[in-house]
């Protein structure tokens, strides 16, 4: 199977450069061919209705973080909040 | 005293009976550290000044004699993607290279809890995705057995740290095997606990169906301490299983009689080394001298558990690190052109070549037209593989196979060729698939001095069994022995 790396970064918002893509397409070549390997099995997928997941309240909870704790790791930051690039004109 | 080859249990014992202090241990855990990590390279971040201010608190209390956790004063390194507030947490990922969590994960909180001194961070694949611990971004990882050779992966300094004497124990995490298959090259001891016994509110997320945190220890006894004090129910973790967890260590006993063990016969077949074979079943047989039932089973989906763990552990790890954007914390490319250039950039510059080929592989198999072909298969094949577990373990107790079909490979060996390392997994990822609870335990050496893994495997939540068969094989084989460095 042929695989548009092209496309796969795009979608996985990374660029890959040229003198990279040969090397990136033949590895994943090798890797889709190793995980293909697999019987055909003519069964569904199920949800196991015994084993519900247990979702937490929807009630308010105490902020135990400050603004600047949970800002201090962000990479670019501006009057306490965070700094993306213009995005609407 | 040299106290860096002492396990866990001796060392507490030391302090309980105050022949040593935790800071005199500490002290001598950083000594260790200084004259081998050079040769080693385990660690990618020390906390020598904090755990030395916790190690004499700890000591005030010991002193004062309160009743403490066995693992209160003992030096513990913890891999470097469990979450330490305050203490910078990077993946071994450039993507992460500045980053200092504003929260601890439970496990941290649990260990600090039982006075557990923290070492520092220590060295791992790049968001845990490697079999060799080659694919950190800062530094690779030696094999205290042999330095040309890798510790294993994606744990590997957890395991090399151990090993070295650099920590008394250690925390790895476990998404395909990165505990086991690591404790296996080291020689060390590595419990992957039941999926959802122990939280990972913390734990980077790599394959959240898959991952659990787990003790990488020199005796199994050591192993059983720490999986006592960091399991439970935690509710930060969606998955997180409530039930009534028992002192593993207090219930240790190493008798054997009637246990029944499975061996596989689709785990000793083409590409096992003749050396791990003979070794994995010598320990078998010494087991069944023990009175222990020996009985060949089959599981006939192991052929295909590749090819599931890989599609669902990329499929999540795409969607998992889709938040390293460059906005919110971590690494920013310095230059680029609009939003959606600067994630681009971010990403390409702050990633590695093996977590694009995972991200790119768990993006593939989810995009359009691939979905059935490749994602609802592997979740087929695990239930498959799944049931081919729990109809076995209806007739018996353990199941014995090897850890890794060889031993330490060299550094570079399978670099350059992702399917050859991916082959690597090939014993481990089933438990992870079947979310079961399995560990690795030093059974021999190779014609090379490399150690060899005995891997048991237990049914869900059947972590006591577990401990006690590898504790009664350690009773037989003998303990911990530090390799010369």
């Amino acid at each position: 199977m042929n695989i548009d790396i092209k496309h796969i970064a795009k979608l996985s918002r990374l660029k890959i450069d040229d003198d990279e893509l040969e090397k990136f397409e033949a590895d994943m070549q090798n890797i889709v061919e190793m995980v293909e390997r697999m019987p055909n099995i003519d069964e569904e997928l199920t949800i196991d209705e015994n084993n519900a997941m247990k979702l937490r309240e929807d009630k308010a909870v105490t902020n135990k973080y400050t603004r600047e704790e949970l800002l201090s790791n962000a990479p670019f930051v501006k009057a306490g909040c965070l700094v993306v690039p213009k995005t609407v004109e | 005293m040299e106290l860096y080859n002492k396990t866990l249990s001796e060392l507490a014992l030391m302090l309980r009976e105050k022949k040593i202090s935790s800071a005199e241990l500490t002290k001598s855990i950083f000594d260790r550290i200084e004259a081998v990590e050079d040769k080693i390279e385990a660690y990618v971040t020390l906390n020598k000044e904090n755990a030395l201010k916790a190690a004499e608190e700890i000591d005030k209390k010991i002193s004062c004699g309160e009743d403490l956790s066995p693992l209160a004063g003992i030096p513990i390194g913890i891999k470097d993607n469990i979450s330490t507030k305050g203490l910078r947490t990077t993946c071994s990922s450039k993507m992460l290279e500045n980053y200092v969590p504003p929260f601890n994960a439970t496990v941290m909180n649990k260990l600090c809890d039982a006075g557990a001194v923290i070492t520092g961070k220590l060295n791992m694949d790049e968001f845990a995705m490697g079999s060799s611990t080659e694919t950190s971004y800062y530094k690779k990882t030696k094999n205290p057995y042999d330095q040309t050779r890798i510790p294993g992966g994606s744990s590997g300094g957890s395991a090399a740290a151990v090993a070295a004497g650099e920590a008394v124990a250690a925390l790895g995490s476990d998404t395909g095997g990165s505990i086991r298959q690591p404790a296996s090259y080291c020689g060390v001891v590595g419990l992957k606990p039941t999926y959802g016994s122990v939280s990972r509110f913390g734990l980077v997320a790599f394959a959240s169906s898959l991952d659990q945190i787990g003790p990488i220890g020199k005796s199994v006894e050591d192993v059983a301490i720490i999986q006592s004090v960091i399991n439970g129910y935690d509710k930060m973790d969606g998955t997180s299983q409530y039930r009534e967890y028992t002192d593993y260590k207090a219930n240790l006993k190493s008798d054997v009689k009637g246990l029944k063990i499975g061996i596989p016969k689709e785990y000793f077949g083409v590409g096992i080394d003749d050396n791990v074979k003979s070794s994995v079943m010598n320990a078998v047989k010494q087991l069944e001298g023990e009175g222990a039932i020996i009985k060949e089973i089959s599981l006939p989906s192991t052929d295909y558990a590749l090819s599931s763990y890989y599609i669902i552990s990329s499929a999540e790890a795409s969607s998992n690190l889709a938040r390293y954007d460059g906005v919110k914390y971590g690494f920013r490319a310095e230059n680029y052109d609009g939003l959606i250039d600067m994630y681009e950039r971010t990403r390409s510059e702050g990633f590695g070549d093996e977590v694009k080929r995972r991200i790119m592989l768990g993006t593939f198999v989810l995009s359009s037209g691939f979905y059935d072909a490749y994602y609802k298969k592997a979740k087929l094949l695990q239930r498959r593989i799944s049931n081919e577990f729990t109809e076995n373990f209806k007739d018996i107790d353990v199941i014995a196979t090897p850890t890794v079909p060889t031993t330490a490979f060299k550094i570079g060996e399978h670099f350059n060729d992702p399917v050859k390392m991916y082959a690597t997994d090939i014993c481990t990822v089933t438990i992870n698939i079947a979310g079961l609870p399995a560990m690795s335990i030093p059974c021999g050496y190779d014609n090379n001095g490399l150690p060899i893994g005995l891997q048991l495997i237990g049914d869900k939540f059947a972590e006591q069994t577990l401990l006690n068969t590898a504790y009664a094989y350690e009773q037989l084989k003998g303990g911990f022995k530090l390799p010369t460095l």
